[in-house]
């Protein structure tokens, strides 16, 4: 059994929020009695995760992934619940154990905007305290892999976004962290530079064997890094397994496409008949059905007696179609 | 503690200050005038006499000191750590295995050269100019030192521990400008504190105010008995205390009660 080096336990994270109504009087009023309201950001979500695993964190905008990632890191106390992550409780914020993460935030930067980044990777190495030939071994190991020589001299500010984003995945991998919280690493990044990270993450996961937990808008980051995907929505875990399965366990339909070898009369009054088929737009002369997963077998064998079908192929819908049900419905 | 990230880290911060040091020599001339108005303002009132036992030169070198005692006390970066909480920046300090009060020190320490490389020359000028005469004794010189160590103290942390209630409330940086006018009204900057009216002599001693910048420079201009440089000395190390204190009781409750907003 691989160890776990992240456990969580009913980990749970409640904001107080103010709120008040528009207008100067009730902004008269809550100066004198502000009111405030309980966001549950995350309720009592518990996982595990193994040592080098990596594991994406996914869910809609507002469904607890960075506020989950927070208490991770220690940046956030938790309102209840425990989480024990390479032996240590991370909102304790113990300098043994911030040296042993790191928490790479698209939307936020980690560097100096007005030095070069090798002064800013300098003074990240004092403060992690990386001995000299440690850090320039790991300098030169994560330049060469970023490709980044010609960076290192420009001032941070006048670096592009993709360019900035591989200065702080240096500054946050130069101490050689054992755990990696990854929040939106590519937002914002054109195609190009996304598969590039992408490839470096990979390569350096299986290299350093360092345990992952990534957060992405782009399924793109999920699918082609994160074997195990675990899906909060409102604040509560709704999956946790094989990115593989998530489809097989969340999608209740399947897609059948088909072809036909003559022209169908009223295809559509054909489909009629049949309850909470839904028929989606034709695509490359293929016809395109969703189909609730427990009517497949009796819905395709009808259509293949009664139809001139030439090609049938039956389907789970793409990954990116599920979560956008997901995320829209909350379906389980 | 981790000095040497907290060295490395100031060397850093300095260069990037310097690149703005044009912005940085303009904000130490802004601080300066309102002082170089009050110098000309009072050695003019107590011109061919005293004004409460000080001359006028006593008072033109009172306000020339101040100048540098001011600006080498005076907190910058308290002014930008509400902002640092309020926009959740503090994130990056937060995750690091250093004391984020290494950041404002870093500011501070790097600010302080920044500042000086405009000041001490400026203020070298205007003595050469007003030419003040004030007797200093060698002793006096030297309590000048630790009483100049605990109100840059005691103006850091005071004003750091105000700056953190930005954990709470998200304009905490009025209580800064709170502080700064009350250094200005019983801290010695509109006038010496032996200027002050009557009713105003006890607040201002007590208080800490006086202890932020004026009563260094008082020590420095001869203007106080060894009696009260001894009893000043207590009320601003106790002060100093207090205020470190502090500091470290709001920072350990407003850290539980930050809610890292943002991405």
């Amino acid at each position: 059994m691989p160890e776990s080096i992240i456990q969580v336990q009913d980990l749970t994270k409640i904001y107080q929020v103010p709120e008040r109504s528009p207008g100067l009087g009730a902004s008269l009023r809550g100066l004198i009695k502000p009111q405030y309201r309980q966001v549950k950001a995350v309720t009592q979500i518990n996982f595990a995760v193994d040592l080098g695993e990596m594991v994406g964190l996914i869910g809609p905008n507002g469904a607890g992934k960075t506020t989950t990632l927070k208490m991770l890191s220690g940046l956030l106390y938790p309102t209840e619940g425990t989480a024990h992550v390479a032996g240590y409780t991370p909102w304790e914020r113990q300098p043994a154990y911030l040296r042993r993460i790191s928490m790479v935030m698209g939307n936020r930067s980690a560097m100096n905007w007005d030095i070069p980044p090798l002064d800013s990777f300098r003074v990240l190495s004092k403060i992690y305290d990386v001995p000299e030939n440690a850090y320039k071994q790991t300098l030169d190991e994560l330049i060469a892999l970023l490709d980044m020589e010609a960076l290192l001299k420009k001032p941070v500010r006048n670096l592009s976004l993709g360019e900035r984003m591989k200065c702080e995945l240096v500054a946050g991998l130069l101490y050689q962290p054992d755990i990696l919280f990854l929040d939106e690493p590519t937002l914002g990044l054109d195609v190009a530079m996304q598969r590039r990270l992408r490839q470096f993450l990979k390569q350096y996961n299986q290299s350093h064997a360092v345990t992952v937990i990534l957060t992405s808008h782009y399924m793109a980051d999920v699918t082609a890094l994160c074997p195990r995907v675990i899906l909060i929505h409102h604040g509560q875990l709704l999956y946790d397994g094989a990115l593989q399965s998530l489809a097989e366990k969340l999608a209740p339909f399947k897609l059948v496409k088909l072809q036909f070898n003559t022209v169908v009369d009223d295809f559509d009054g054909f489909i009629q008949q049949f309850q909470e088929i839904e028929h989606l737009p034709k695509e490359n002369g293929h016809h395109t059905l969703r189909i609730p997963r427990g009517d497949v077998a009796q819905v395709t064998a009808r259509l293949l007696q009664q139809l001139p079908i030439a090609d049938l192929t039956v389907e789970d819908p793409p990954i990116e179609a599920v979560i956008d049900q997901i995320y829209e419905e909350g379906v389980l | 503690m981790n000095h040497q990230g907290g060295w490395a880290l100031i060397k850093n911060t300095w260069q990037s200050w310097l690149q703005h040091r044009g912005f940085f020599f303009l904000l130490a001339f802004g601080w300066m005038l309102p002082l170089l108005v009050y110098l000309f303002v009072w050695s003019a009132a107590a011109e061919g006499g005293t004004l409460n036992g000080l001359s006028q030169d006593t008072l033109a070198s009172y306000y020339l000191v101040l100048i540098l005692v001011n600006q080498l006390t005076y907190t910058t970066a308290n002014w930008t750590v509400g902002d640092i909480i309020r926009y959740g920046q503090i994130n990056r300090w937060l995750l690091q295995p250093m004391s984020p009060i290494y950041h404002a020190l870093s500011s501070e320490i790097a600010g302080k050269v920044v500042f000086m490389l405009f000041s001490i020359p400026i203020t070298g000028i205007l003595a050469l100019i007003i030419q003040p005469q004030f007797n200093l004794t060698w002793q006096k010189g030297l309590l000048f030192i630790p009483s100049l160590l605990l109100a840059w103290m005691l103006r850091f942390f005071w004003g750091y521990w105000l700056a953190l209630m930005a954990f709470w409330a998200t304009r905490a940086d009025s209580l800064l400008a709170l502080q700064d006018s009350l250094v200005f009204l019983i801290g010695g900057h509109l006038a010496p504190i032996k200027l002050l009216p009557d009713w105003m002599q006890l607040p201002a001693r007590i208080l800490p105010f006086r202890y932020m910048s004026a009563f260094p420079v008082e020590i420095l201009t001869s203007q106080l008995s060894y009696d009260e440089i001894f009893l000043g000395l207590v009320i601003q190390a106790g002060w100093a205390f207090l205020s470190v204190m502090i500091y470290r009781l709001v920072w350990r409750h407003g850290v539980r009660h930050y809610e890292a907003v943002g991405g």
